[in-house]
């Protein structure tokens, strides 16, 4: 086929070639990740609610529905300082606070383990995942107005123990969203625009300031003992 | 340090590796991290495992004037005495010792204002005369950041916090502040 007809002379010399290739190579495989694809989430911060943060003296307004995320075991009718025995006992130094308490309403606490959550793809995970979206949709759907459009209803204010995962908070406006989804058949494409005509969804602003180690024990109180 | 041979033999014309099926691995081994790999982008080189969600969608094509800014947040968040938090925005980085030091979200709002002052703006609705600008702040942070961190920085970009202390702002005037409402939480589809 080579046009030469020598034998020899018609090698090609590959070595610059391969040079090249094993360059590019190196390059992919150094600078590639295997990462899963990342995703979003889009909320929409209130501009109307006035200035942050919920303080200790005021009064939740009444009309809002409090998904309320707690360390597991949490229960009412303790004071700020035994919460903060509690937590003490179980955060462990060098260590996350391991599982978490959902509440909605006075339904039971759905328990949520938080290593599960941590984990790559799995079947506990997905089930976890599950689990959570059907105890709020099932409490959800207690505070349901009936008849009212979307935004009508009442607004709805996720309250996590500060130092707690951020993953839970995420999970239950994840779950939120689902139900919202479902009840109002509203599709979710992360345009701006759609957030304005659906229900007021929040993360509670901070509620204390001064993170003095008795002042968890008393956030946990007020998160504990909410309606 | 070859003197262990004792024949040495002079290249010839038939002693020519074949090199093709080493090219032809090699060109299958490029091909597929071509096609599988995705670049690290600058914005998105820490490691970091985002909580996984149900209704999570691809991100938005940044349309219309839209633009968007990542703010990482990572770190020792929950353990350690005092744990401390990482926020980065492309190649600027803060890291936060302890719970009372908002240094971290004073730079964040230092860089959150010059934005501000560059993006393409609308009208509030709610709030009349409030100019709101055209850019999605995506808050990428790992499952295990502390929640405290990721309602901080959300009270930073509300721009109604007295940074010097984190209360709110005294006599605040919605009209003036400069406001980022468009949030992106950075997750992960559960079956992915």
């Amino acid at each position: 086929m080579a046009h030469g007809g020598g034998e020899d002379e018609g090698r090609l010399d590959l070595v610059p070639m391969i040079d090249c290739i094993m360059l590019l190579l190196l390059f992919f495989m150094m600078t590639t990740k295997f990462s899963s694809e990342e995703k979003a989430i889009n909320s929409l911060l209130p501009t109307d609610k006035g200035n942050g943060s919920t303080s200790t003296e005021k009064k939740d307004p009444p009309q809002t529905v409090n998904i309320r995320i707690v360390p597991e075991g949490m229960r009412k009718g303790y004071q700020p300082g035994e919460y903060l025995g509690q937590l003490d006992k179980i955060r462990a130094p060098g260590q996350v606070i391991g599982n978490a308490w959902i509440i909605v309403g006075g339904a039971e606490p759905l328990l949520v383990t938080g290593n599960v959550l941590r984990a790559k793809k799995s079947s506990e995970m997905e089930k976890q995942v599950e689990e959570i979206h059907r105890y709020i949709e099932t409490a959800l759907e207690k505070y349901e107005a009936n008849g009212k459009p979307r935004k009508e209803q009442n607004d709805i204010v996720i309250h996590c123990f500060s130092g707690m995962s951020w993953k839970y908070a995420l999970l239950a406006y994840d779950a939120v969203r689902a139900y919202e989804g479902k009840v109002g058949q509203i599709k979710w494409t992360g345009d701006p625009a759609e957030l304005l005509a659906a229900r007021a969804v929040n993360f509670a602003p901070p509620r204390i300031r001064n993170y003095a180690a008795d002042e968890l024990g008393q956030e946990l109180f007020e998160i504990v003992n909410m309606k | 340090m070859s003197g262990g041979r004792k024949k040495l033999k002079l290249p010839q014309q038939d002693d020519y590796l074949d090199l093709v099926p080493l090219i032809d691995c090699v060109f299958l081994l490029l091909l597929f991290f071509m096609l599988v790999g995705r670049l690290s982008t600058d914005e998105r080189t820490e490691q970091i495992t985002v909580p996984p969600t149900k209704t999570a969608m691809k991100f938005d094509a940044k349309k219309g004037g839209w633009t968007r800014e990542v703010i990482n947040v990572f770190g020792n968040t929950q353990s350690g005495d005092p744990p401390s938090n990482t926020i980065r925005v492309g190649t600027k980085q803060w890291s936060a010792s302890g719970i009372n030091d908002y240094s971290g979200y004073q730079a964040l709002r230092a860089m959150l204002d010059s934005i501000y002052d560059k993006a393409e703006k609308y009208d509030d609705v709610k709030v009349k005369g409030l100019k709101l600008p055209k850019v999605i702040i995506e808050i990428r942070a790992d499952a295990d950041t502390e929640y405290r961190v990721v309602q901080e920085i959300q009270q930073v970009l509300t721009d109604t916090m007295d940074l010097t202390n984190m209360q709110p702002k005294k006599n605040y005037d919605p009209k003036t502040g400069k406001p980022f409402v468009n949030l992106d939480f950075t997750t992960r589809y559960t079956k992915d």
